[in-house]
């Protein structure tokens, strides 16, 4: 019946709409925004509003958006990697580590630092591809490993110039660290921002336009199915583990850019916030149906959200009752077109 | 599995057996033989390299070291009981688990240390060890946090409300009375945050200072950027921010400073907690305009130890004062400001 029906002209403009659900609630937070914002003091404009505003949101939620691209991939074949967060970790520690302890060329520095984050993807898909392992206990005991080597490189200290007498680096931070982080000329995107737009960028092509990303959505709908029909499963899961490893590593970099040292216990948490963008966006848990740019627009629910309670000075409690209240609101926008 | 069973056998067999052999035949034999040589011996033949000294065996119970200031801490100990080769300090790792540090007590009892420092984690949990040690007649300095009732030793900790009443006192002085500020507060329902912001209250009253935005960061530094940051869209004039702990000012240093437009070189950010490697460093660089420390009394410790082993009293609650860091006295190692202080000045 059902079927029949999703077939007939109603069900599919309600689907065009539903396509659109996640820029609704999208919207619904930047109207929220714009109307209880406070407003400066001297122009009468809405702060919210504002480019600086909308630069800064941005720019503090693009770690969380680079683990949450990598996720999405993760999510889509129904897995999920809960390493994220340190590996975000363990790579801001690794980079500053060789960067500022070890005082390596900048390029090799973000070299091994990339490759750092992207063996931990490795092994995480390794061990949920090859050896079949639970994607949530394989990945929960990268985090736990991923941290300890975030501990084991940094001898339990935030890696920054001159922490250590024996540093290369002592007198001020490595160049990098300013240029990433700092508005560049006249405009207001930073250099962190545009990483994380131009990689949701890619990996959004890539997901819609490429076999690998059509095996992730056969595999996420039904891996059994897949599999019979020719889908090389095992490739496919490995290597969305690796790129998500991948885009944790360069939230790791961003991170020790943002920070200004390489902080053993950055990332701390982080997988939720990632995870959460993803599912706000309308990426099923169950894997098969989502998107790369939903992912943008799930980031962006949860910095717009954040920053609105921020910035009217809300204290704690209200503020985590609001989010969580946001945060079902928008998923609620997101599913009413399944139950449909 | 085996192995590990058998190094905490010898831990605790080996000790107990030595402390078993050596006041045993010390004390019967004590009429026949010169007093003090069967003390010298035993200990010199434990390890020790003492001349003539006894030696002493401290247990270390320290609730987490994933905090820098409770590492510092531990440092502190280790510094302030090198300079005195009689005492061996033990240190143990709780990992922020109250369960662990339970263990942790009751294998220094069954050890036989001469004295136990605890920092604990919670109060409830570890009172019950404490006064099981306290039972076995082994003195307990509890560091930092108290437990419940007052079966311990000696309590050592600093005071919040004192180190706030100061920042608040160094803010007025800094703005000449009168300027608009943030607040970054740590975890606002933890009693180290409440204090520094009464006492921080206290020390600007009766000033035209005025705080136009306040947040709770949870003591971590990304969260006081990102608070900075809507701090900083939303007013053009912000003369100075007050942070509950010094990564915190740090953020928000950081957050100035990313916006671009040279705005951290007007503000005067003040931290709190002064770490050799933090707050400290910070204000040697020109980032902070003061920090002000919270104590680790560590160093205070090992002498209240010492005190306590050589059967002097010493008072059951030792509160610390603090020490301001500023751009003017950082390379004197900062200035003292002791707890008895009248509040006036």
């Amino acid at each position: 019946m059902s079927t029949e029906h999703d077939r007939g002209r109603p069900g599919r403009a309600l689907r065009a709409a539903g396509r659109y659900r996640g820029l609704v609630a999208l919207g619904v937070v930047l109207l929220l925004g714009a109307v209880v914002s406070p407003r400066n003091l001297k122009t009468g404009q809405s702060v919210f509003l504002t480019a600086t505003n909308q630069s800064n949101v941005l720019f503090e939620y693009a770690e969380y958006g680079l683990l949450a691209v990598g996720m999405t991939l993760v999510i889509l074949t129904a897995g999920i990697d809960l390493s994220v967060g340190s590996v975000l970790g363990f790579v801001a520690t690794l980079f500053s580590y060789l960067l500022i302890a070890r005082g390596w060329a900048l390029p090799s520095a973000i070299a091994v630092g990339l490759l750092g984050g992207t063996a931990c993807g490795l092994v995480s898909g390794i061990l949920v591809s090859r050896l079949r392992l639970q994607p949530f206990v394989a990945t929960l005991a990268m985090m736990v490993a991923a941290r300890g080597a975030a501990k084991m490189v940094s001898g339990g200290i935030k890696i920054a110039h001159g922490a250590r007498p024996w540093y290369a680096v002592q007198d001020a931070p490595p160049p990098i660290f300013e240029w990433m982080t700092m508005p560049a000329a006249g405009g207001w995107l930073r250099p962190v921002t545009v990483t994380f737009l131009v990689t949701i960028l890619l990996m959004a092509l890539v997901v819609r336009y490429t076999r690998f990303g059509r095996h992730l959505y056969a595999i996420g709908g039904n891996e059994e199915a897949a599999r019979l029909s020719g889908v090389h499963v095992t490739r496919a899961k490995l290597l969305a583990y690796v790129l998500c490893g991948l885009t944790a590593a360069m939230a790791g970099i961003c991170n020790a850019c943002h920070m200004g040292y390489g902080d053993p216990e950055a990332g701390f948490t982080y997988e939720l916030d990632a995870i959460a963008a993803v599912v706000i966006g309308g990426t099923s848990l169950m894997g098969g149906r989502g998107g790369v740019m939903l992912t943008l627009v799930g980031t962006l629910i949860i910095g717009y959200a954040n920053k609105i309670l921020s910035l009217i000075g809300w204290q704690e409690a209200q503020r985590l009752l609001a989010k969580g209240t946001i945060i079902v609101l928008a998923v609620v926008i997101q599913e009413t077109r399944r139950h449909r | 599995m085996r192995h590990a069973g058998l190094c905490l056998l010898l831990m605790t067999v080996v000790p107990l057996a030595i402390l078993a052999g050596c006041p045993g035949p010390g004390k019967s034999e004590a009429p026949m033989i010169p007093p003090g040589s069967e003390l010298t011996k035993g200990p010199a033949a434990t390890g020790g390299e003492t001349s003539g000294e006894e030696t002493y065996t401290i247990g270390m119970s320290q609730c987490n070291l994933g905090e820098p200031w409770r590492v510092q801490m531990n440092a502190d100990i280790e510094a302030a009981a090198g300079a005195h080769p009689e005492l061996e300090v033990i240190f143990k790792d709780a990992q922020n688990r109250p369960d662990d540090q339970q263990a942790q007590v009751r294998e220094f009892i069954s050890q036989g240390v001469d004295l136990i420092i605890i920092s604990p984690k919670e109060a409830v949990p570890l009172t019950k060890p404490v006064e099981e040690a306290m039972a076995a007649n082994i003195p307990v300095i509890v560091l930092d946090r108290k437990i419940q009732g007052d079966n311990y030793t000696c309590f050592i900790g600093g005071d919040n409300v004192l180190i706030g009443r100061e920042a608040g006192k160094h803010m007025v002085e800094l703005l000449g009375g009168k300027g608009k500020i943030v607040e970054l507060k740590g975890l606002e329902t933890s009693t180290p945050a409440g204090e520094r912001h009464q006492g921080f209250s206290e020390g600007i009253e009766g000033s035209e200072i005025e705080i136009i935005f306040s947040a709770d960061c949870r003591w971590l530094e990304p969260n006081a950027q990102r608070e900075m940051n809507s701090a900083l869209s939303r007013f053009s004039q912000i003369d100075a921010v007050y942070a509950h702990n010094d990564p915190s000012a740090h953020g928000a240093y950081m957050a100035a400073k990313q916006e671009g437009k040279g705005r951290e070189k007007a503000i005067k950010f003040i931290g709190i907690d002064a770490l050799p490697h933090e707050g400290v460093k910070y204000v040697e660089e020109g980032i902070l305009s003061a920090t002000f420390q919270y104590p680790t009394g560590g160093k205070e410790a090992i002498e209240a130890a010492l005190r306590i082993l050589k059967g002097e009293s010493v008072p059951k609650t030792i509160i610390l004062g603090t020490r301001s860091f500023t751009p003017e006295t950082v390379a004197q190692g900062g200035k003292e400001i002791p707890a008895t202080a009248p509040a006036g000045e």
